[in-house]
């Protein structure tokens, strides 16, 4: 327990410390920064459809964290959740575009296709590893390249109107596309999706064999061996796995409320922001939803920030980089310590 | 078809393999100096990214040598920050390095939106400088391959004069200096230098400071040359390739050079058939250096694995 306050507070001191960091970037580039700052901190809470946007960042925030939290945890740097994104997309975007679509089916369809196509595309990097010793960090990365490439071909050469020139599908059908929760928001089925994985996720890393073989093999992977787990084979599985959530996370992106078709390049660098997500809350499942929605309301405060005021919304970069830097260090609190001696003292002097 | 074939096995062509592989052979050796010191830099596309803009704005006001100095600079000065975060902060490099990207590719555009005004997109409405060429028109005179070698060789940066040499130069320093010792050492087994009495975490420090200078040039080279100005994102993935690269070079400064030659030659080919064969999609034209990565990543992993059990390890 006393772990996880340390865990706590180091997150909140990391997004302290970028917070005044945003804020010191901001007078010195707005012409009103107190509005500027006001806007990051405030903006997303200002009405019902900034709420939504909110909601839906955090629904995919917290599928794309999952999926880095799962590869991460077997110790595994597989990047390649962005490409895993776009080819689950299109897998449901063909469904939704496919006489399928106009079916009660539409949905749970688009969903699944998307999940078997990110988990194709999860396993590529994980086989290539686990055969040849493939540096599975540059084969994921060049993997979310073809497929981002690829799948905007696609979109362009064949989902399109024909000779429209446009770069996005004509809309999909009412039954392929998420209904609102919330009327006249974008809050839609993405959250739900999101949360039941969080709890598929965190039930199987925890409460299956598998889950406790993965968490072995990702601690030490030698150990393992040792124990007679084929490592080899978890890794494979992991990769596979987290594939499928990125796929899911494909299909929740154009099935949902925001998109309703597929677009060029339509993730936005968003599933690359997993990674983020997952640092902070240390690949734990059941914390990714929290930092999502933290994380989430500052990236949607800088989105309105950079709409509203004159300050970019880019600047919120720094912000990201800082958080991940100072989550990933390990250093202590400065005052901790002299607090400690201090009750110490005064133990002593009992 | 003829047509593409034709154009490939031209002068030209080749000129243009030449310009497209700089800046990535630059990058690879960065990516190789860190690698060989133990530190994977993931953060190549983002120094590539930092420096380039930073070249260019420099290059605005100051001659195009104090340009690419700030831009080396630039990724030297990323180089030290990682290595503060991850041998000082005990950070994980590749998250580290992932910092570094993220920082980049937003940065960048904030960057630029301030230093034009608003425009988030490209630095057009800056007067940059260019590198100069290095012109050999004495080649002309030599007779039968004089033309041919004249138009490979001549028009090219001073920055890809540099890359080559430093090839060389990398090599000597890596396997004839003791300075490359260590910095092998360090990287393949660090409690022996350690016990030698070398100070592992200030090798490794210089070694991603390097890594950052050659990525800074790389940055320079592609914002100064091979393009004029900064556009958003305009490493496109250049940094992953080179991070590839050093891998299918064998980490080897040669293999390096071999290898960067291989992706400037699919970078070239893209060209050619995007100008002559219209109808083939664009897309998956810029594909083809990835999966060729991939392809030949794959298959040098597997060809190690083999000779490692060839060894009998």
């Amino acid at each position: 327990m006393t772990q996880f306050y340390t865990e706590l507070s180091r997150a909140l001191l990391a997004l302290a410390v970028a917070l005044v960091v945003a804020l010191l970037i901001i007078i010195a580039t707005s012409s009103d920064p107190a509005n500027a700052f006001t806007q990051l901190l405030t903006a997303p809470l200002t009405s019902k459809r900034t709420i939504g946007y909110w909601m839906d960042d955090v629904a995919k925030l917290t599928l794309t964290g999952l999926a880095f939290s799962l590869v991460f945890q077997a110790r595994q740097f597989s990047m390649g959740v962005q490409g895993q994104v776009y080819i689950g997309g299109m897998f449901a975007a063909w469904v939704a575009l496919s006489p399928l679509g106009t079916t009660v089916l539409a949905i749970p369809l688009g969903l699944i296709a998307g999940m078997i196509g990110g988990a194709a595309y999860g396993f590529i990097p994980g086989y290539a590893k686990a055969k040849f010793g493939a540096n599975e960090i540059v084969s994921s990365l060049m993997l979310n390249y073809i497929a981002i490439k690829v799948v905007n071909w696609v979109t362009r050469a064949h989902l399109a109107p024909e000779g429209s020139g446009q770069l996005m599908s004509p809309p999909f059908p009412p039954e392929a596309t998420f209904p609102a929760l919330v009327s006249g928001t974008r809050l839609d089925l993405g959250l739900v999706i999101a949360l039941v994985m969080v709890i598929v996720v965190w039930f199987t890393l925890y409460r299956t064999r598998w889950g406790l073989k993965l968490r072995l093999v990702g601690d030490n992977a030698t150990f393992a061996a040792y124990a007679g787990i084929k490592s080899n084979a978890v890794m494979i599985a992991a990769m596979t796995a987290a594939g499928a959530i990125g796929g899911l996370l494909g299909s929740v992106f154009v099935q949902g409320r925001a998109y309703g078709k597929i677009t060029e390049n339509f993730d936005g660098n968003l599933a690359f922001e997993g990674i983020l997500i997952a640092i902070v809350a240390k690949n734990r499942p059941l914390a990714v939803p929290f930092v999502a929605l933290a994380y989430g309301y500052l990236r949607q405060g800088a989105q309105l920030m950079g709409n509203r005021t004159d300050v970019p919304n880019e600047m919120i970069a720094v912000v990201q980089a800082l958080v991940i830097l100072l989550v990933a260090s390990s250093f202590t609190i400065p005052g901790r310590r002299a607090l400690a001696r201090l009750l110490r003292r005064k133990e002593a002097a009992q | 078809m003829m047509d593409i074939i034709g154009a490939v096995f031209s002068v030209t062509f080749l000129a243009m393999v030449i310009r497209q592989m700089t800046p990535l052979l630059l990058a690879t050796l960065g990516g190789l100096i860190a690698d060989l010191s133990g530190a994977l830099n993931v953060a190549l596309e983002g120094m590539m990214l930092i420096s380039a803009l930073t070249a260019v704005l420099v290059s605005v006001h100051y001659p195009w040598y104090v340009a690419v100095l700030a831009g080396m600079s630039a990724g030297s000065a990323l180089g030290l920050m990682m290595a503060f975060f991850h041998l000082r902060m005990r950070a994980d490099i590749i998250l580290v390095g992932f910092a570094v990207n993220i920082v980049a590719t937003g940065g960048t555009v904030f960057a630029l939106s301030l230093a034009t005004g608003g425009d988030k997109g490209t630095s057009i409405n800056l007067v940059s400088k260019a590198i100069p060429a290095v012109n050999l028109p004495f080649l002309r005179d030599i007779p039968v391959v004089g033309q041919p070698l004249h138009g490979m060789l001549s028009g090219h940066s001073v920055l890809t004069w540099f890359a080559f040499a430093s090839v060389f130069g990398l090599w000597f320093f890596l396997y004839r200096m003791r300075g490359g010792l260590w910095l092998r050492a360090v990287g393949e087994y660090p409690a022996a230098p350690a016990a030698a009495g070398i100070k592992v975490d200030t090798v490794r420090m210089w070694g991603l400071i390097a890594s950052g200078a050659f990525a800074g040039l790389a940055g320079a080279q592609l914002a100064m040359f091979n393009y004029v100005g900064f556009t958003r994102d305009m490493t496109a993935g250049r940094g992953f390739i080179a991070l590839g690269a050093v891998l299918l070079g064998a980490r080897h400064p040669v293999g390096a050079c071999v290898a960067a030659l291989l992706f400037g030659f699919f970078d070239a080919l893209s060209f050619v058939i995007a100008t002559r064969a219209q109808n083939f999609p664009a897309e998956l034209i810029q594909a083809m250096p990835f999966a060729v990565t991939i392809v030949a990543l794959i298959f040098f992993a597997w060809r190690a694995q083999k000779a490692k059990a060839l060894r009998g390890a």
